[in-house]
């Protein structure tokens, strides 16, 4: 379970102060498929960055099964990234230089995994997404829609307990969208907890859990069951 | 997970080929300068010193002049520039007559360069005769049996004596040096004429005929062989030897071409031309005369002197400035001249010099060196801005700092290391050659260079540290980075 409490967020922007998040309170349980909404500026991507420990909140708490994640130093929060979260990003963030296999298997040989053991997980991740048959092309030489299948493989070959995807179709044609969707959204069956960041109003209907934020602020927190029920109330309207 | 971070680090530089190439070709050019003035001048400095070394550091010479002096080196006519003048002799000779024109012009020395021409009768006339009438007084005046007795520490002790002589060979003619040491002298000091070792025929074998050994380059210019006859001073003379040669032909004329002002070489560019010309030039230098037994030469040759050193040998564990204070006790008591000359000192100071010198250029090359490292650091910092995202990326799945750190200084260290074994190679390569074409003008003859063991592992040590060294900023600052800053980072 990831626990959020009272989570402010300020940056320094210059001479201004920029609050992100203004006292937003959460609770993420596993296996389940949040999804966060909101305008631009909202505060979904520092929500997102603070859930996977890459950044830390200006005041409040980050939990994750019981422990403070607030506290970590610096070597702790890259330990915790490393084995309980897996980033999927808008831009896919793949590493130029290497090629997808080596892209998959780069979270395992920064924990210090062997490189015939490594390459052996990340053929296997990579056949989960459906491109083992891409496995020696670099980032340049595939579509959008393979980058980021590649991108959630090297997510999810660590077998982390969270996903975090950030606007994970934000690049790709409906038909692609669609695939990397369904991906991420068989996930939960793993017991894993996934929470993606979207504008995809498409998206947000298949969350178990829709949050949605305002300048800073939770505006709505709806289950499916209560999205089921508004969605009946608009109908019999 | 180092091994991991080593095969990141070299699929990144196998990605930026041209790059990568460009940094490293900045260190390679550095150790490439410094391993090739090391090894050189190393190689140099085991040169010059191995000429001490066959000549015996146990010697001590007693030379005509103090030391602030500066008459006697050029008399000896051994320096480069006798025998290679020597060698431009050979096709002026037998053409317009015997004028000596400026043989003065060096300070009362003579110097066969100054010859136009020889035929029947090559008899000194004009300036060079006065050169020649100088020399006269050139003596230490030294009795060397009463000096053995003087001085209780020196075990042998002789004298040598040059002239300069008309020498005429039948088809070529002209002024030579002719060296003088007496049986006993080539017994006790044989190496102080470099063995004396024969390429043709024999030493001397009888004292009451006029015989000759003649040095190699002699030989060749004078066009003679064992059994031939010359002329020196009008009395004849059979050649019953011909000396090895200590130094090419190629090479002196190398050494002319490279150093034709002054033909002396390293040694004199040292300052120490006076002594050190004596001693590897002057008594070492056998190629450029003709020998003929003192006992004979005293006889036949008399009123030619032109000049004479004592050599002296020293006794074993004695010591050398004590033995060197009592022969000038000695000097006084015979109402001598002369100052004694210790060839151990005399390696001991252009040892010192020539370190000195390489100290010198190695620093200067060392410049190019840190030059290099300056550019390794460019590269890095402008490889961190180009990576910031990459960086982010990295942290996001899991490096800590001190892998992204670690990543960025093997990065830069590889760099660094790989300059170093190419530069070892280049400058290993260059100072082999260097060595071919700077023996002669050195006056150190042919030399190798000195590539050590210690410089090997110190230039790849040092090659690895530099490069690691000018990546670490940017590392440190990479490692620093947010990773969400760096995420966002174009």
């Amino acid at each position: 379970m990831l626990v959020l409490t009272d989570i402010h967020k300020t940056y320094r922007m210059g001479e201004t102060d920029v609050l992100a998040l203004r006292g937003v309170s959460l609770d993420l349980p596993p296996g389940q498929f949040s999804v966060i909404m909101g305008h631009s500026g909202s505060g979904k991507s520092t929500l997102m960055h603070l859930a996977g420990c890459l950044d830390v909140p200006t005041s409040g708490s980050v939990a994750y099964g019981g422990r403070n994640l607030t506290t970590l130093s610096s070597r702790e929060r890259a330990d915790f990234r490393s084995s309980e979260v897996g980033f999927v990003f808008q831009k896919y963030n793949l590493v130029g230089n290497l090629s997808a296999l080596d892209n998959v298997a780069l979270p395992m040989l920064l924990r210090g995994t062997s490189t015939t053991q490594a390459h052996e997980q990340a053929h296997a991740a990579l056949d989960q997404v459906g491109l083992s048959g891409r496995t020696g092309h670099r980032p340049s030489k595939l579509s959008g829609g393979e980058q980021q299948r590649v991108a959630i493989a090297r997510a999810l070959v660590n077998d982390p307990s969270m996903v975090l995807a950030d606007e994970p179709t934000g690049n790709l044609d409906t038909a692609t969208g669609d695939l990397i969707l369904a991906l991420l959204r068989r996930l939960p069956q793993e017991d894993k907890m996934v929470l993606v960041v979207t504008h995809n109003p498409e998206i947000a209907e298949t969350a178990d859990l829709l949050v949605c934020l305002r300048d800073g602020r939770i505006e709505s927190a709806q289950s499916q069951d209560a999205q089921q029920t508004h969605a009946s109330q608009k109908v019999a309207r | 997970m180092s091994t991991n971070l080593l095969r990141l680090a070299l699929k990144n530089i196998a990605s930026r080929r041209t790059r990568s190439w460009l940094t490293i070709l900045g260190v390679l050019v550095g150790v490439t300068a410094v391993v090739a003035l090391l090894s050189i001048g190393t190689g140099v400095q085991e040169a010059v010193l191995q000429q001490f070394e066959d000549i015996g550091y146990d010697i001590i010479l007693i030379a005509p002049f103090n030391t602030a002096g500066g008459r006697m080196a050029g008399a000896m006519g051994g320096t480069p520039s006798g025998g290679i003048a020597a060698s431009g002799m050979a096709g002026r000779l037998g053409a317009t007559g015997p004028t000596a024109s400026g043989a003065s012009s060096t300070g009362g020395t003579f110097s066969p360069q100054n010859l136009t021409g020889g035929n029947d009768d090559p008899s000194p006339s004009g300036s060079g005769t006065q050169t020649f009438d100088s020399q006269r007084s050139l003596g230490t005046g030294l009795d060397a049996e009463l000096l053995l007795t003087q001085v209780p520490q020196l075990v042998e002790a002789g004298t040598l004596g040059t002239q300069i002589h008309p020498v005429d060979a039948g088809t070529t003619s002209g002024f030579l040096r002719v060296s003088t040491p007496s049986l006993e002298f080539l017994e006790a000091f044989p190496s102080v004429l470099g063995g004396f070792q024969m390429a043709e025929g024999t030493t001397f074998t009888s004292t009451t005929e006029n015989q000759v050994v003649v040095g190699a380059r002699t030989a060749d210019l004078l066009e003679i062989h064992t059994g031939d006859t010359v002329d020196i001073s009008g009395e004849v003379f059979t050649v019953v030897g011909i000396l090895e040669a200590r130094e090419s032909s190629d090479e002196a004329a190398e050494s002319e071409e490279s150093n034709p002002l002054t033909g002396q070489g390293l040694t004199r560019s040292l300052g120490t031309s006076q002594t050190t010309n004596l001693i590897t030039r002057g008594l070492g230098n056998t190629d450029d005369a003709l020998f003929v037994l003192y006992e004979r030469a005293a006889e036949v040759l008399s009123g030619r002197e032109a000049m004479s050193v004592t050599i002296t040998r020293v006794e074993q564990g004695a010591s050398i400035s004590e033995t060197m204070d009592a022969i000038n006790v000695a000097i006084g008591q015979q109402d001598a001249t002369g100052t004694p000359i210790s060839i151990q000192e005399v390696a001991d100071e252009i040892q010192g010099t020539l370190g000195l010198i390489e100290t010198v250029l190695a620093s200067i090359a060392a410049v190019a060196l840190v030059v290099g490292g300056v550019g390794l650091m460019n590269t890095m910092y402008t490889a961190v801005l180009e990576r910031t995202r990459e960086i982010g990326i990295l942290k996001s799945v899991g490096a800590r700092d001190r892998q992204v750190m670690t990543l960025f200084l093997i990065d830069s260290g590889l760099m660094g290391f790989l300059g170093g074994i190419l530069g070892l190679v280049l400058g290993s390569v260059l100072s082999f050659f260097g060595t071919r074409l700077l023996g002669p003008s050195l006056g150190v003859g042919s030399f190798s260079p000195v590539i050590s063991i210690g410089l090997v592992l110190g230039v790849l040590a040092f090659s690895f540290v530099l490069g690691a060294f000018s990546g670490a900023w940017p590392a440190w600052r990479a490692s620093r980075l947010n990773p969400v800053d760096a995420l966002a980072a174009e």
